[in-house]
């Protein structure tokens, strides 16, 4: 049996979320031990590769070589595929790259090995501990020998399939129609445009979208996720995701290369995500954007405050849900609004029918938007199709 | 007690991609991934179907 190990700051988990909170929390000073379960951090790759930049620099991200393709903006293609188009005028900042996430996962590992953080590969918490009602580490297994890791601080980053939130005794269950079901196939000669993100919406995804990323001139990213609450039988990602590529003569023609799948939450903020010694964070936390799906960006922004609090925690001998907390309190301060805001407007849309989003698509090709805000989008919509923002006057 | 219904997964990669989607969903938290492997805890399962639901790809079937 291996011996058990003592550590400051535990980070499960060696995705974007983990691997930010690992490096403020020994940037900060703190004893930093990451473990992850496969032995290749970031691969293999379940993501469409489509992020924001606005957020990177604030978070201590420098743009490296895991970037694909700087997009102008995105289309936003209605069931009778009329195309509204966001760009940089009225989207601020929020149009960005797409990347190479395995690449940009690594990277931010290297980050953090080089504030000193250990990493631990094949490694698996397969367990919490807990003493008087703390979380005091976890039982992991590697490379199959079991042996117990105890830490100050405990932190989940262990994404979407998160089962160590669960051990902890926090509730992050979530119900079927706060979940996406993903496929996505990278494929090869295609007649992608290399300036815009594409999302197709309406019943050729039911619930969530048909997205196209372009990674080079030819080669794209082409997804769906379907909400699972309308999904009846078997295979139902598939199936939508094949027969949207051939509808699509520009796709068809392609040739896949690779597919990914996975699950992605379109939840409400958690209730809480703090317990004496632990904190859970990123997917594990529900921290995806339940409108886009994007996930990468907060489980950033909420990593650093994570591992920043975590060091705090260490320094102050002191790792109760009470100074823990600071992180509960930093995290919403920064998302919980805008989660919450996109999750009603998400638990709308998934209930719209065809027609109706092609006359929110037409209405906003007749004006001239300032800013792309919920609002905004509304007020010209009303001005043209009243009937249809009835539905909407909560957000008004 | 009326005999549960049977689960399987297809996992030995001929329909599985090991995407965790079913892992994520399942409300008992009874299905496991490691890297290529996936099982579920057969006592803790009710057979809800789900994970059937889930499953981009159809890997999972109960009968
Ligand atoms: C098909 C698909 C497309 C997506 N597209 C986009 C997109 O275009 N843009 C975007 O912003 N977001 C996208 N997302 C969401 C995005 O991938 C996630 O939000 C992001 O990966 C979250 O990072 P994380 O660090 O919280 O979790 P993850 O990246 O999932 O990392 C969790 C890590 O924990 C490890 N782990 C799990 N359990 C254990 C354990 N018990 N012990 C040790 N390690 C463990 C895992 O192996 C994994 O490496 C997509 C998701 C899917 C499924
Ligand atoms: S049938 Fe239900 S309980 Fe059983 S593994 Fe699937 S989701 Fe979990
Ligand atoms: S959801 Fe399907 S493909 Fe994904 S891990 Fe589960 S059984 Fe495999």
């Amino acid at each position: 049996m291996a011996p058990d190990l003592t550590t400051d700051v535990l980070v499960i988990g060696a995705g974007p979320s983990g691997s930010m909170a690992a490096k403020w929390a020994a940037k900060a000073g703190a004893r930093v031990l990451m473990i992850e379960k496969r032995q290749e951090i970031g691969s293999p790759v379940r993501c469409g590769e489509g992020m924001s930049k606005d957020w990177l620099a604030d978070v201590g991200i420098k743009p490296g070589r895991w970037i694909n393709v700087e997009v102008e903006g995105a289309r936003i293609y209605s069931p009778s595929e009329k195309v509204f188009e966001i760009n940089e005028k009225h989207a601020g900042n929020e149009v960005g790259y797409v990347v190479e996430r395995d690449e940009f996962d690594k990277q931010l590992a290297i980050d953090a090995a080089n504030e000193g953080v250990e990493i631990r590969l094949k490694t698996a918490a397969t367990g919490i501990l807990k003493e008087n009602g703390s979380v005091v580490g976890a039982k992991v297994k590697q490379f199959g020998t079991t042996f117990d890791v105890r830490a100050k601080v405990t932190i989940a980053a262990d994404g979407f399939e998160s089962q160590v939130g669960r051990w902890a005794g926090l509730p992050t269950n979530i119900a079927l129609r706060d979940m996406d079901t993903c496929l996505q196939y990278r494929m090869t000669n295609v007649d992608c445009d290399v300036r815009y993100c594409d999302f197709y919406l309406g019943k050729v995804a039911p619930g969530g979208y048909v997205w196209i990323f372009p990674k080079a001139e030819g080669l794209a990213n082409v997804g769906i996720g379907v909400q699972v609450s309308q999904i009846k039988g078997m295979a139902e990602a598939r199936s939508y995701l094949d027969r949207w590529i051939d509808h699509h003569p520009a796709y068809a023609k392609g040739k896949k290369i690779d597919m990914v799948g996975g699950g992605v939450s379109i939840a409400p903020p958690m209730k809480q995500t703090v317990l004496d010694g632990f904190m859970v964070l990123g997917d594990a936390a529900r921290m995806i954007d339940p409108l886009t799906g994007g996930g990468i960006a907060n489980g950033c922004i909420a990593g650093k405050i994570c591992g920043t609090v975590a060091a705090e925690a260490v320094h102050s001998g002191d790792a109760s849900k009470k100074v823990l907390d600071k992180y509960e309190k930093g995290w919403r301060v920064r998302l919980e609004e805008k989660l919450y805001r996109n999750w009603l407007a998400k638990e709308k849309l998934t209930t719209l029918s065809d027609e109706t989003f092609d006359k929110i698509v037409d209405a906003l090709l007749g004006v001239k938007l300032e800013k792309l805000n919920v609002h905004n989008i509304l007020k010209a919509v009303h001005e043209k199709y009243p009937e249809v923002t009835k539905e909407f006057e909560a957000f008004l | 007690m009326p005999s549960k219904k049977s689960l399987h997964i297809e996992s030995s990669g001929q329909l599985c991609i090991y995407c965790g989607a079913c892992v994520g969903i399942c409300p008992l938290n009874c299905i496991y991934l490691d890297e290529t492997r996936i099982t579920f805890d057969e006592k803790i399962c009710t057979r809800c179907e789900i994970c059937v639901r889930a499953c981009p790809v159809g890997a999972i079937e109960i009968g």
